[in-house]
């Protein structure tokens, strides 16, 4: 409740506050669904690469076109692509990975700090299906949360994680990650590691609202870290808003939409912002967009230079 | 800050290592339990041993795209093998020892190690035979594991011995020989008895070790006895040879002897 | 049997069994468990049904299945021992797919070459086949029908054929696949010996001081007797095995000498020994003298191919010219003493009389051998390129050596395949056979060359009953007059009634089906369109509408695919059967379990067919094309019906009636008290209470008598009884024959008799050819016979430079079809793979598990490249079994064949192998 509460806390507008309305046309619900669609087309699509190289064999200039799974893989039998927070935990537990590992891990990290580090958990990663799935299961049930715990708890995860790693000689995460087990069974075959899944989509649903993916997931937190510097953010344009609230109602991490800050640099700055896109379809204004760094930065400071004299 | 912040700082911190704590309980023997579960589940040639190749270990399934035998899976949590690492299981699938061992370089962790090029310098498991059901221990003409084995000779010898329940004919009983046998279970695989009669197990279910304050003096090198040891058969039968049973035979009666030494003889 | 299962209870019985035999200790409770478990079970003797070792076996039944098995202790051959196929003898019987209704092709209610296969009843479809076979029979006469058995068809069975085809339809066409196994064998025991048996037995296993292994992997061909050869050599630390191979094998692994040679060059080697004899005056000029005499025959005979190349595949036109034109390497122009021909195209003049052979004096056979110098035969002979020209003669020398030595050591040479499937496999027959006479060390205990059989009763059926196409029971001829008339005296038929032409051997019979001379073909317990060689074209030929294939199995297989109607046959135990093995031992068994299904014995099978004739249809005039013999008219057979009328026959008589169910025959009543309760399904089936096998058994019996003399059916039975090895004279077995003290037929003083009775009496020649026609007789001699190298068919060249050679492993049987079926089995040897030299592999750009094209003239197949098989090739050489289904290797090898045996050679065919 807090979150949403910093939310509000803003000044009110003369403005006459218009609400999101879903379009009756398909035409206005695809657009409205656009980043939605797009990033199903990209979670499933990265699956089905896998699934494909695998099982069928797939290739691109006679290589294979994407082998492994979200652990650790290889493009085009020759550009290795790794976890990053995998190789962090290997490190912690000071076992010294293989170069390609190494160097897997670092290509993936750059493209996260560029295009946002929880790009990967909206984008990529496959729970965020489920964890989406939850959600929209329980706001047609009005299911309350059983409790709530701060969202910062996943950095407290994360610091464990690394702790555990280092105490058991083994990357603490790696062997219990549901992200892990639910990306390897659908690209190898399923088995009981489904439970952890379903146990997510349980909990999630039942017990806490975005539970995992928005407070414990170490994973995530291994990402908002890293996606303080994306470059690839989300554009506030506080001229047109309204404060009518519908991004932050829809925002899977509410407390990274704070107008206070959004309006000070132009953009939500929060690296735990996961680039959904959510909020921009539904902004009545178009207040919202995506924008890159740069171009945000040189706007905005005329913006508040502006602003900071109203 | 005032004192009741700090103290409910305090209080605060000290309720999240609690929790911490109590989430790490249950985590670490999950961890623990799962890193070192079925501990006989066969690994991939060039594994790092155990302990390391389960830290290191991805479990992103590359070897197991690159085995072109299916022989590698990827265990589930069903399975007799730690979650997500790769195995396999010789008596359904054995490791088919591909010469170019396409598993390994694809590891990105290097828990598949990768100065491994010669696949018969493998080491997966060493074979175990129970003598008590092998057909070639009860004198059957079998021996199928000894001509399946790709280091057929070499691993898998046969130590050939007198069948003394028949007394006319001889036990061939296949031994393994733990220098050699890459344990890539194409016995267990070919094995003809109901329940396999040789089991790939890793080494260290089945080396014992001598104490090091021991030094054999015999038997170091176990090898099975040739039954042909000692033969020379050139030195048998031979009526060139009979002539060189002395000393000096054979060189005086060379024809001609060293060229020309000895007039109007041959050289 | 209360509380244990079904499954545990027949698995701890088969252990503590097993265990118990070879005495092995299990626990008590285990054993307890066991005598509790088998408290139902009967037990009783059997035969393994696989290869020509014979190992007895002691069969467990219950409850109407085969329960158990192990190896029978008192069996003198195995001692309660098995190979892995004999562990599994029991469970050939349950496979998953048994046929067990008669199958027709068929096409709105009728049968149709076009159309699918359906389940018929037994009436409709020997009706079918009856009329089939009338219908090709009344157009073109008994040549254009075949019927194609086997060596493992049972004593009875084959009987029951070879009597039908050659008494009722006057046919010869009936031929085993022995032909592609032991003719070649055959016909060197007739040439050398005047009889078709070995001389030796598997006692001298234990008695021979060197063992020498001809082209011969009895590791894992003969798995028991293998296991005797080695305990002999544990045993005497001075015996010594050698392995003379063209590629190593499992052999070699105890061997004490091992000679790799190239291709067909034995026949080099062999004369190359006989030299070295001759020169290092290590002849038996005594024995020599006494009981041999030299002999020598044509050499440009062909290659047994057709002499014309109408239906050739255009790849194959030009091996195919070889059999006309075949031009001569140096090597054999000079071990031909025709140096001067080297490299010129020879005419295959003598193709026709290949058989042809006349007196030499023994100077004339030293000239012949002359050139088999060391140096001259190591060049040629050499197999393993990688070895050095001195260490080869180093171990061609050893070899002369050891069968030099000196007269107390005891010498056997072994042979089967190697030999035998071989563009001169009689030759080299004949040469082993010349060593060991040279050398007067044959057929004594511990001395002498043993032809060893492929099959379990290749010797006791296909060549003692006589169902090959030339043959009659007992080692007569279809072409002697005087055996035809004997056969007709037993067999009580009017006179002229067998038809005096030698009849199509079996390759003869498949390229009949092809070009239109044979029309009906029918096959009993064999796989011959997987089994014999070229099958593309035989594949193709059955499917020729005029043509009628019919397939006696129990299995599916190949050839079912190809036929018109396939009929399920019974198997081992679920008859009454008989086999006589390599050493002339004849064993038997009862029925023990019923066939399932409609499943049925050959031999009913034979007799319902039988009954489907009357003596009119068959005993009358019929064409014959071509045939001029003395004694009867030209182009046909003579109508023997007013012969048979006063003979008591009547013309409207079955050929059941006839042949079979004679009043002496339904003398034999059944039950029997042999049979100790056991079924009869024949009987059961006929319904009319005679003893077929014993009563049959007994009317052969007469043909065997005086030489090859059987024991009566009844002593074969006896529970004490583990196979008799004819001649049984007095009650007694014969382990050796020809020499005096041993052979009940050499008399006393005598020393030695070479009593055989066939083509003693031969023209006079030199080298060259006869010089006089006037048969010389030779009574009580063998023949020692000069045999010069001679070259193949289908050399290596640039396009195709590898040599195939094929054969078998000792985990699956032939072609698979029982083997692959006992799942155990199939997984020790899923698929064949082609053995390769890895240098040879690599020059192809492949490795191990590669798969790959394997190519030759006729035809090309996928396989699996394996550098780490358990044949060691020598680069140049590739190996591949035929047992797989899946990799059909005879649509590879090249039909040439032997001529004077008409068995092919499976050992060569020329290759390319590329990735696939």
């Amino acid at each position: 409740m807090t979150e949403k509460q910093e939310g509000m806390v803003s000044p009110q507008k003369n403005t006459a506050v218009r609400h999101f309305q879903m379009p009756d046309t398909l035409a206005g619900k695809l657009r409205v669904w656009r980043f939605l669609i797009a990033r199903r087309i990209v979670q499933v699509g990265v699956l089905i690469l896998f699934i494909g190289t695998l099982q069928w064999g797939w290739t691109l200039f006679n290589r294979l076109v994407l082998t492994g799974n979200m652990s650790s893989s290889r493009l085009l039998d020759i550009i290795p692509l790794s976890d990053p927070f995998a190789v962090l935990q290997l490190i912690a537990s000071l076992h010294w990975p293989h170069t390609d590992a190494l160097i897997g891990a670092a290509i993936v990290l750059v493209f996260y700090l560029l295009v946002g580090g929880r790009v990967f958990c909206a984008w990529t990663c496959p729970v965020n299906m489920v964890a989406d799935l939850a959600g929209w299961v329980r706001e047609k049930l009005g299911i309350r949360s059983l409790f709530i715990v701060p969202s910062k708890t996943r950095y407290w995860a994360l610091l464990l994680t690394l702790l555990l790693s280092f105490i058991l000689g083994v990357a603490a995460f790696e062997w219990v990650s549901p992200i892990a087990i639910m990306h390897r069974e659908l690209i190898y075959g399923i088995g009981l590691g489904f439970i952890a899944v379903l146990g997510i989509f349980i909990f999630d649903l039942l017990i806490m609202a975005r539970g995992w993916c928005g407070h414990l997931c170490p994973l995530g937190a291994f990402w908002s870290i890293v996606g303080r510097t994306a470059q690839i953010r989300v554009a506030f344009d506080d001229a047109s808003c309204t404060r009518c609230g519908d991004c932050v109602k829809e925002c899977p991490e509410p407390s990274v939409l704070s107008f206070k800050e959004a309006a000070q640099h132009g953009m939500v700055r929060s690296g735990e912002c996961t680039n959904c896109g959510k909020c921009i379809v539904v902004c009545p204004e178009n207040s919202l967009s995506f924008n890159l760094r740069a171009c945000i930065r040189t706007c905005s400071s005329s913006q508040s230079a502006h602003g900071s004299t109203s | 800050m005032s004192a009741i912040d700090r103290r409910q700082f305090l209080i605060r911190t000290a309720q999240m290592a609690g929790v911490a704590a109590c989430v790490a309980a249950v985590w670490s023997p999950l961890v623990r339990g799962q890193a070192h579960a079925a501990a006989h589940a066969l690994r991939p040639p060039g594994a790092l041993p155990e302990e390391d190749f389960m830290a290191l270990c991805l479990k992103c399934g590359q070897c197991v795209k690159a085995c072109p035998f299916k022989t590698l899976k990827l265990a589930t949590v069903a399975d007799h093998a730690p979650t997500g690492t790769p195995y396999f299981i010789a008596r359904e699938t054995p490791c088919e020892m591909c010469v170019d061992v396409p598993c390994v370089p694809v590891c990105p962790s290097g828990a598949l190690d990768r100065s491994l090029t010669d696949i018969t310098k493998a080491r997966m498991g060493l074979p175990v035979i129970d003598r008590e059901i092998c057909l070639s221990f009860r004198g059957l003409r079998c021996e199928v594991c000894y001509r399946v084995c790709p280091v057929r000779g070499k691993a898998i010898t046969l130590n050939i011995v007198h069948n003394e329940d028949t007394n006319r004919h001889a036990r061939f009983e296949p031994v393994i020989n733990s220098e050699h046998c890459t344990g890539c279970g194409i016995c267990e695989k070919a094995c003809p008895t109901e329940e396999s009669s040789i089991r790939v197990l890793r080494h260290q279910f089945v080396q014992g070790k001598l104490g090091e304050h021991y030094s054999p003096s015999l038997g170091e090198d176990f090898k099975i006895q040739d039954i042909r040891q000692g033969t020379d058969i050139a030195k048998e039968l031979n009526p060139g040879d009979k002539r060189q049973a002395a000393p000096g035979v054979g060189y005086f009666n060379q024809p001609g002897g060293r060229e020309g030494i000895i007039p109007g003889a041959k050289p | 049997m209360t509380s244990l299962s079904r499954r545990e209870f027949i698995k701890t019985s088969i252990a503590a069994t097993t265990a118990a035999t070879a005495g092995f200790t299990v626990s008590q409770a285990a054993l307890a468990q066991a005598s509790a478990a088998e408290a139902g079970w009967k037990w009783d003797k059997g035969v393994c049904r696989f290869c020509g070792v014979g190992c007895g076996e002691q069969v467990a039944t219950f409850d109407g299945k085969i329960v158990a098995i192990k190896g029978d202790p008192d069996a003198p051959v195995n001692r309660g021992l098995n190979c892995i196929k004999g562990y599994f003898n029991g469970r050939i019987l349950y496979g998953e797919d048994r046929l067990t209704r008669p199958l027709m092709r068929m096409k709105g209610g009728k049968f149709d070459k076009d159309g699918d296969f359906v389940p018929v009843t037994w009436d409709q479809a020997l009706d079918e086949i009856a009329a089939q076979f009338k219908r090709i029979y009344k157009a073109k006469g008994p040549s254009a029908v075949a019927m194609l058995t086997s060596g493992q068809s049972l004593v009875s069975e084959g009987y029951i054929t070879n009597k039908l085809i050659k008494a009722g339809f006057r046919s010869n066409n009936i031929d085993p696949n022995a032909r592609l196994c032991m003719a070649s064998a055959v016909v060197a025991f007739y040439q050398c010996f005047g009889v078709d048996e070995p001389a030796n037995c598997y006692d001298d296993f234990e008695l021979a001081d060197t063992t020498v292994l001809w082209s011969n992997n009895m590791a894992e061909a003969h798995p028991i007797l293998w296991s005797r050869v080695t305990d002999h050599r544990l045993a005497d630390k001075n015996s010594r095995i050698i392995n003379v191979t063209t590629y190593r094998n499992m052999c070699s692994d105890i061997s004490d000498l091992e000679i790799i040679y190239k291709p067909n060059t034995e026949l080099a080697i062999l004369n190359y020994i006989a030299r070295e004899m001759v020169k290092r005056n290590a002849v038996n000029m005594d024995f020599v003298n006494k009981h041999c005499i030299f002999a020598t025959g044509p050499v440009d005979i062909g290659f047994g191919m057709r002499p014309t190349d109408k239906f050739a595949f255009p790849a194959e036109k030009d091996t195919l010219a070889k059999q006309l034109n075949y031009t001569i390497d140096k090597y054999e122009a000079i071990a031909q003493r025709r140096p001067d021909m080297a490299g010129k195209s020879i005419e295959q003049k003598d193709a026709g009389r290949a058989d042809a052979h006349w007196h030499i004096t023994f100077d004339e056979y030293k000239r012949g051998i002359e050139p088999y110098t060391l140096d001259f035969v190591a060049e040629l002979a050499k197999g393993d390129p990688s070895e050095s020209l001195d260490a080869f003669k180093k171990k061609l020398q050893q070899l002369a050596d050891y069968y030099i030595a000196d007269k107390s050591k005891k010498i056997m040479s072994l042979w089967c395949m190697g030999v035998n499937q071989h563009v001169r496999g009689v030759w080299v027959n004949q040469q082993i056979y010349a060593l060991h006479l040279l050398l007067g060390k044959h057929g004594t205990p511990g001395n002498g060359a043993f032809s060893l059989t492929g099959q379990p009763t290749a010797c006791g059926t296909a060549r003692e009953v006589g169902t090959f196409c030339h043959r009659l029971p007992s080692d007569m001829l279809v072409a002697n007059p005087a055996h035809r008339e004997k056969t007709e005296k037993i067999w009580k038929l009017p006179p002229k009634t067998l038809n005096p032409r030698v009849g199509t051997a079996l390759m003869m019979a498949l390229r009949g089906l092809e070009d239109g001379s044979v029309n009906f073909v029918w096959t009993q317990t064999v796989n011959l369109w997987q089994s014999v060689p070229n099958t593309n074209h035989w594949l193709k030929a059955a499917r020729n509408k005029e043509n009628f294939v019919v397939v006696a199995d129990a299995y599916p297989t190949l050839s079912g695919k190809v036929a018109d109607v396939i009929l399920p046959a019974a198997m081992i135990f679920e008859k009454w059967g008989m086999f006589g093995n390599a050493e002339r031992r004849m064993q038997c068994w009862r029925q023990l379990v019923n066939a399932p299904g409609q499943a049925r014995p050959d031999a009913w099978m034979m007799l319902e067919f039988a009954k489907r004739f009357t003596l009119k249809e068959v005993w009358g005039e019929l064409p014959l094309p071509g045939l001029k013999v003395e004694g009867f008219p030209d182009d046909k057979l003579p109508s023997v019906l007013e012969e048979a009328k006063k003979m008591g026959y009547n013309e409207n008589m079955t050929l059941y009636e006839a042949l079979f169910a004679t009043p002496e025959n339904k003398k034999f009543k059944w039950p029997d008290p042999i049979a100790k309760g056991t079924e009869n399904s024949i009987v059961n089936l006929l319904g009319d209470g005679w003893f077929v096998e014993k009563a049959l058994f007994e009317e052969y019996r007469p043909f065997t008598f005086g030489g090859h003399d059987l024991a009566p059916f009844d002593m074969y039975y006896d529970d004490k009884v583990r196979g008799l090895r004819w001649p049984i004279i007095d009650g007694k077995e014969t382990k050796w024959r020809f020499s005096e003290g041993n052979d009940p037929f050499v008399k006393a003083g005598e020393g030695y008799n070479f009593h055989g009775k066939l083509l003693k009496a031969i023209p006079s020649g030199d080298l060259d050819g006869v010089k006089d026609t006037t048969p010389k007789p030779l009574p009580g001699k063998a023949k020692i016979f000069f045999r010069p190298y001679a070259g193949y068919p289908e050399k290596l060249d640039k396009n195709y430079d590898l040599q195939l050679c094929t054969g078998r492993i000792l985990e699956h049987w032939h072609t698979g079809s029982m083997t692959r079926r006992v799942p155990e089995l199939h997984r020790t040897a899923p698929t064949a793979t082609l053995d390769m030299n890895p240098a040879d592999a690599q020059a192809r750009g492949l490795k191990h598990q590669d798969l790959a094209w394997v190519e030759t003239r006729r035809g090309k197949i996928k396989m699996i490249v394996n550098t780490r098989g358990r044949n060691k090739m020598p680069p140049g050489t590739i190996w591949a079994a035929f047992f797989d289904e899946g990799v059909q290797v005879n649509q590879l090898t090249l039909d040439a064949a032997d001529p004077l045996s008409l068995e092919p050679d499976y050992k060569k065919a020329a290759a390319k192998v590329y990735k696939a």
